[in-house]
């Protein structure tokens, strides 16, 4: 069975769809409307990425948030979290990002945020959905319509100051690192290039970093498709590489030899940086490496595990007030010192502060951190597949421990099996992890017999 | 939903926002109108433009996000009059435009008004095309990589400034001493830019323009220039006073001597300056517009066309000629079309003509208005369930015998003056917007009373 294309996908982050047939300005003033009746006629945040359907977007969704009342605070083009700091450090009744994220550029997407400036969760989203369906709007009158306010500078100050703040910014400078950038063009390109150059005193060698220019590679910064990243690095000799994507949210790193670094490694990374300055438990999803748990253990501390998402990473983050979160496969970071989002920003600051601290190179950090490997694959959803596949898999191996709480995860010390359905596309996702490579490569075998 | 609150028809889109009028109308609306429009090889831009409702600003981000989604690049020229957003049409060579605003009505009201290429209202068939494809909603959404981009461009009054500077010896005109009462509307930033950089001296009331609501209704009527505007003249010693509706494209005005102008006059007047000079000899106005136009336009030889009422009406009865051929159109509303800015009604024009009479003839306003033989007009309203209508005017034709009757927009019948009675006619017809039954006459000389009372009880009878 070939795997159904999702054109329109209303999502647990928000609702995302092909411009042109089926992300109309209809749909998304529509959305918007709904959205600002549901966070009430107050101010609204509103910012986008640097696709070229963005300002067509942005209009509509001006259009559906002052059609409800709403004042609309337009931050122009902006990285997600940069939007979420802003929303949540001034009180705004919620906000609108217009991002599809590292979706291809023939996508977009709303992303909603409640007034904390967090993703709306699902009792909000149901909510939110439901008044969109019904076409439940408040439709404001001549007199009480409000305006456009454009803030443009403000928030990125607003974000920087708060990330700086978790790092010895001083000693970062000194040490004046060799930088290379790939911010794809996105919404991260000025103002990473302002961060790394004027904040953090880097000499800095970038590309793409134009937001007038189409994304140059693929959006989404996974180590096949950062090639000129790496070559960069290894022309100006960087002792680090980074690469965002279009919202500036995830992060990838290479080090000072041009290899791109496992996401998984990344994360574990900053969450040593960020457990040396403050102690506390750590929240990431299910299928992020176990390199975590040896990483929080060093440092004494609790690891807990939810279902994929970034929703649900942050809610149980709030529940038991943890110092630092994220999901290691899609490379991203929740620092919620800052706020509680995934932020490329913090990632690129603790590392080099990291660096900084220890004195070592990315490969020297990196060769400290326990080894695994790991093998994911993925294939077209059938409707009832997951269940049979989740059966023949618990049969056919026998763990000591078994997690249902999102698909199924069957762990053993130094090992663990894990298959769920996707949350974004029609397709059942399966992950295998051991400490040998021989184990691994048998264990996604005998896994993607039962799934083909 | 009141019947009142939103009209959807070949004038285009209108509503009291909130109530009638949402955003999904103004996106599928204007992603018709772009769908609808050829994408030029040019690549010209749709022009848009708006009144300073606080509501044109949502309505504004509708009609742009749905051009850009149809491959229009799109200009805004902000906060001006229809007659600056058509002159701009023009200008850029663009395929049309869209007019955000709701001209004469109050502020709570909301419209969008279409243009097509030369700043042309739509034809009738051409509406029908575009009312076709926003109920079919089936609209050409381009690709992402095809949509188009906004620009905005703050130089179109004065480019429209400077082409009416062509047109009017300015000179001559700045020296008037006029104060101008501008309904919180689009004129107060044309006339402020007139006094700045062409030296008039206008005298402005009511000249914010923050759209929350208005000092009182913009209609052009005589009622509205009693308010405030008529009050003022005589102790500011100016020689006229103008009311414009929100959007510039109406006028009404008062006299050196403070009196208020019935509206069924301004037409006239204008056309006994502009005709005598005009190569072309047609006049066109409405069924229910005074008959002084028909003596003044036979005064000067020329040939009036009456046409339903409506604007729909006059664009249509005006694109049956050749440019040269019509002098001007017009209706009692004090919406007036020139020769020389072809399918602009423009309200400011109109005062500059007016003007430009005063100054030509060296009379103030009120001597020049007393040269006007009298016609008396009375007008009723009744409401009336739809289904009556047909056997109504099949009534009023069969009781009001003995006239030339015109049943081309409800019925209209003429007396010509005989021995023992004056000229009078009368029209009944059903306004556009609403099951009223609107009743007028008109007589030479003193109110057809009479008339107006058995018209009235005749209507009534079928309510």
């Amino acid at each position: 069975m070939s795997v159904r294309e999702h054109k329109l996908k209303v999502g647990v982050s928000g609702v995302r769809g092909v411009v042109g047939e089926f992300f109309t300005p209809a749909l998304t003033a529509a959305l918007s409307q709904a959205f600002g009746t549901y966070v009430g006629r107050g101010r609204v945040v509103v910012g986008r990425d640097t696709r070229p359907s963005g300002e067509m977007i942005l209009h509509s969704v001006r259009c559906g948030l002052l059609a409800a009342g709403c004042e609309v605070i337009d931050t122009g083009i902006l990285p997600t979290p940069t939007i979420q700091v802003y929303i949540a450090a001034t009180k705004a009744n919620g906000g609108i990002a217009i991002t599809a994220s590292h979706n291809p550029p023939e996508y977009n997407a709303l992303k909603f945020f409640n007034g904390q400036g967090l993703f709306c969760n699902t009792y909000e989203r149901g909510e939110l959905i439901d008044l969109w369906h019904q076409s439940d709007f408040h439709h404001a009158h001549n007199a009480d319509m409000r305006r456009v306010v454009t803030e443009l500078n403000v928030p990125k100050r607003i974000h920087f100051e708060r990330v700086l703040s978790h790092v010895d910014v001083e000693r970062i400078r000194r040490r004046r690192f060799r930088v290379a950038l790939d911010a794809v063009n996105g919404a991260g390109s000025l103002l990473s290039v302002e961060f790394l150059r004027e904040h953090l005193n880097c000499e800095l060698h970038a590309i793409a970093v134009d937001p007038t220019k189409p994304f140059p590679r693929v959006a989404e910064p996974r180590p096949d498709t950062l090639g000129d990243l790496q070559a960069l690095v290894r022309e100006t000799g960087c002792d680090i590489g980074f690469a965002q994507d279009p919202d500036g949210d995830r992060l990838a790193v290479c080090d000072e030899t041009g290899n791109v670094l496992d996401n998984d490694d990344v994360l574990a990374l900053a969450i040593d940086a960020c457990l040396s300055r403050l102690p506390g438990d750590v929240v990431v999803n299910l299928t992020t490496s176990s390199v975590i748990d040896d990483i929080a253990a060093r440092h004494g501390r609790r690891v807990f595990r939810t279902p994929v998402g970034e929703a649900n990473v942050v809610e149980r983050m709030q529940s038991v007030q943890a110092v630092i979160g994220g999901e290691g496969s899609n490379g991203g970071i929740i620092f919620p010192a800052v706020q509680y989002c995934r932020d490329s920003y913090n990632g690129m600051a603790f590392l080099l502060d990291l660096m900084a601290a220890t004195g070592q190179s990315v490969t020297q950090l990196a060769a400290r951190l326990p080894r695994y490997t790991r093998r994911l694959g993925s294939v077209a959803y059938q409707h009832g597949r997951l269940a049979a596949l989740m059966q023949s898999v618990e049969d056919a191996f026998t763990a000591p421990a078994v997690d249902r709480t999102d698909g199924l995860k069957l762990i053993w010390p130094g090992r663990w099996i894990h298959v769920r359905s996707s949350n974004t596309e029609p397709i059942l996702r399966f992950a295998v992890e051991s400490t040998t490579e021989r184990e691994a490569d048998e264990m996604f075998q005998r896994v993607k017999e039962f799934a083909l | 939903m009141s019947t009142r609150a939103l009209r959807i028809s070949h004038v285009g889109l209108r509503g009291v926002v909130g109530n009638g009028l949402t955003a999904t109308h103004v996106l599928d609306f204007a992603s018709a109108f772009g769908t609808f429009l050829d994408l030029p090889a040019s690549r010209a831009p749709v022009v848009v433009g708006r009144d300073p409702r606080l509501s044109g600003l949502m309505l504004r981000e509708g009609v742009v996000s749905a051009l850009l989604a149809t491959g229009h690049n799109v200009v805004d020229l902000g906060l001006v009059s229809t007659p600056v957003i058509q002159h701009a049409i023009t200008r850029l060579g663009a395929p049309g435009g869209i007019s955000i605003g709701a001209s004469h009505n109050d502020a709570h009201w909301n419209a969008l008004k279409f243009f097509g290429r030369e700043a042309a209202y739509l034809s009738t068939t051409q509406a029908t095309e575009l009312l076709d494809i926003y109920h079919l909603r089936n609209f050409r959404f381009v690709p992402y990589n095809q949509l188009g981009a906004l620009s905005a461009d703050s130089t179109s009054i004065g480019a429209y400034l400077s082409s009416l500077a062509g047109a009017f010896d300015f000179d001559r005109l700045r020296r008037f001493r006029v104060v101008v009462d501008c309904c919180n509307g689009t004129s107060s930033l044309l006339l402020q830019r007139m006094n700045e950089e062409y030296g008039f001296s206008f005298i402005l009331i009511n000249a914010a323009t923050d759209g929350g609501q208005f000092a009182h209704s913009p209609a052009t009527n005589s009622r509205t220039v009693a308010l405030q505007l008529a009050p003022l003249i005589q102790p500011l010693n100016a020689q006229a006073g103008f009311l414009f509706d929100v959007d510039s494209d109406r006028v009404a005005l008062a006299t050196d001597r403070g009196d208020p102008v019935s509206e069924e006059l301004v037409f006239p007047l204008i056309a006994d300056h502009v005709l005598p000079k005009s190569e072309g000899r047609t006049v066109i106005t409405n069924l229910s517009t005074t008959a002084l136009i028909d003596e003044v336009v036979a005064r000067h030889s020329g040939r009036l066309l009456r046409a339903p009422v409506g604007r729909q009406a006059a664009i249509d009865a005006l694109s049956a000629f050749r440019p040269g051929q019509v002098a001007m159109a017009g209706e009692g509303t004090g919406a007036i079309m020139f020769a020389r800015f072809p399918y602009i009604y423009d309200g400011i024009v109109s005062m500059l003509t007016i003007l430009e009479m005063l100054a030509e003839r060296g009379q103030p306003l009120s001597a020049i208005l007393a040269t006007y033989p009298r016609f008396s007009m009375l007008k009723g309203e009744v409401p009336l369930a739809t289904t009556r209508i047909p056997a109504l005017l099949m009534s009023l034709q069969e009781q009001f015998s003995g006239g030339i009757a015109d049943t081309s927009d409800g019925l209209r019948i003429d007396w010509p003056p005989t021995e023992t009675a004056p000229q009078r006619w009368f029209h009944v017809r059903v306004a556009q917007t609403e099951p009223i039954v609107r009743v007028i006459c008109e007589q030479r000389g003193a109110p057809p009373y009479a008339l107006h009372d058995a018209l009235m009880d005749h209507v009534r009878s079928f309510s």
